[in-house]
């Protein structure tokens, strides 16, 4: 499903952000990114559909080749991937609906996007989905009137209209409370048990990440330290992930 | 800034308002002396002379449509302008170049550019138009320059994650978040420019300007007077409409 091989990502001005990172991801995983801030996760993600150009190596998603992809299979990649942010992202003076909609872009022409002429059949789907996350008859709501628990709500509703074969979420819970974190990791955790969507989340609170988690990589310094199932995180290997940058 | 360095400024600033005083004869006597003659020129005002409510209603007529004219040709002008003017959007040469040009031609007000436009193409209100078009799409150039600087990358980053087009990344992470900003101040610029087209006419470039001046001039000041109540009257109800629409904007 992922294939990332010696992956290497450089800032002009700061310390190397991924420092030659390898890693193989099936088809259906819940993998749990973890790693101070400043370890790489974001990049990482990132690199992963593209936002972000890597310095050096090959990164490999559902069998395309998304390093040195042309725009156009970019954005075909990108279609097949899901992205939550840690700040929603979404467009908050449109509604609840065409946020959501929004997932449909690669799959409507420009003219009909220009005009936001959905397909009923698209609306209809995005309806369902905005009911599956529990946001049933707010479609008209506008997305700045919603609670942040909601808003990412939405936002997972716009990953999961694209029909993702991965959803990629980065920090999605960083921006809620404790109670609003679990609901949010509930709702990717039933999203990969009932669709088999492939999970990939950097989250930086080590409960949510065994708890949720299948598999638990961490990233310190732009290298993998730890890479195994949440039983093999012990006291040592979260020390080797949490290790104050400053050594 | 150290005491001294403090000591000094305050002294530098002091001189300057003592010279320039001197200089424009700030006189709170001669002030006073004017007062019973600002008195008699209101008084003249009264009663205003109705009769010629026709023409200042003409005369605000032709303001509004001065205004709705130039702000709509300079909000289309200002649109690639403020983009080129844009640090983010724009390369730097562009950005350079058109920043350059906007504050030079902001520099100069409307009304003279009234002056120099009412010299080339004649007397009217066309000069008038000519004359909002390019100051007020200078400054909405500047304005909408600023709300693209400060636009949110987040959603834009989020709509082109979903696999769209440079095209659908411009209609639904970038517009939607300046389209309301772009309305509203393109709405406060035509307020802006009734008043100014006000008093284009001060210059024969039309307008309800064009009755106070004569009527002015004529010493007819109960004509003045109902001129420049039906011109305050427009300017009130323009700026209350506007806000409200503004404020449903945002």
């Amino acid at each position: 499903m992922i294939r990332v091989r010696s992956l290497q990502k450089d800032y002009p001005g700061s310390p190397r952000a991924l420092d030659g990172v390898d890693l193989d991801i099936e088809r259906g995983e819940f993998v749990a990114l973890i790693g101070s801030s400043g370890a790489g996760k974001s990049t990482l993600l990132r690199c992963l559909n593209g936002l972000v150009t890597p310095t050096a190596g090959r990164v490999e998603v559902n069998g395309q080749v998304v390093t040195e992809a042309s725009a156009e299979t970019l954005r075909r990649v990108r279609a097949g991937i899901g992205f939550v942010f840690q700040q929603f992202n979404l467009l908050r003076r449109l509604s609840v609906l065409e946020n959501a909609l929004l997932g449909r872009l690669a799959h409507t022409p420009n003219w009909r996007s220009l005009m936001g002429w959905f397909t009923p059949a698209d609306v209809a789907r995005a309806e369902t989905i905005l009911e599956r996350v529990g946001l049933a008859g707010l479609g008209t709501r506008r997305v700045d009137t919603l609670s942040g628990g909601q808003q990412q709500r939405v936002a997972i509703a716009r990953a999961l209209v694209q029909t993702p074969a991965v959803i990629l979420a980065d920090e999605p819970m960083a921006s809620l409370d404790p109670a609003l974190a679990h609901t949010v990791m509930e709702i990717l955790r039933r999203i990969n048990l009932e669709d088999g969507i492939t999970i990939v989340a950097s989250l930086h609170i080590l409960e949510l990440a065994r708890v949720y988690g299948h598999r638990i990589v961490g990233l310190h310094r732009g290298r993998i330290v730890h890479d195994g199932p949440p039983e093999s995180l012990d006291a040592a290997a979260s020390a080797r992930i949490f290790e104050p940058r400053a050594q | 800034m150290s005491r001294g360095a403090r000591w000094l400024a305050g002294g530098l600033i002091a001189a300057v308002l003592v010279w320039s005083a001197a200089a424009t004869e700030l006189s709170l006597a001669r002030m006073i002396e004017g007062l019973p003659y600002m008195w008699d020129f209101l008084r003249r005002m009264f009663p205003p002379d109705l009769s010629v409510l026709g023409n200042a209603l003409r005369g605000a007529v032709q303001t509004i449509q001065i205004a709705v004219v130039g702000t709509t040709v300079a909000a289309l002008l200002a649109l690639p302008a403020g983009f080129a003017a844009a640090r983010n959007a724009s390369p730097p040469w562009l950005f350079y170049g058109a920043r350059f040009l906007l504050n030079v031609f902001r520099a100069v007000d409307t009304l003279v550019y009234a002056l120099f436009f009412v010299a080339a193409v004649g007397l009217g209100p066309f000069p008038g138009v000519l004359a909002v078009v390019v100051y007020t799409a200078t400054v909405l150039a500047k304005l909408y320059s600023e709300a693209i600087e400060a636009i949110d990358p987040g959603p834009v980053e989020a709509v082109r994650a979903t696999g769209a087009t440079s095209l659908q990344v411009l209609r639904w992470g970038v517009l939607p978040q300046l389209v309301p900003q772009f309305l509203s101040f393109t709405l406060y610029r035509f307020e802006t420019n009734i008043r100014a087209a006000a008093v284009l006419g001060f210059v024969g470039a039309g307008g309800i300007g064009f009755y106070i001046q004569t009527y002015l001039r004529l010493l007819n000041y109960p004509a003045a007077a109902t001129v420049l109540l039906v011109l305050i009257g427009l300017v009130m109800i323009v700026d209350f409409a506007s806000s409200r629409v503004r404020a449903r904007l945002v």
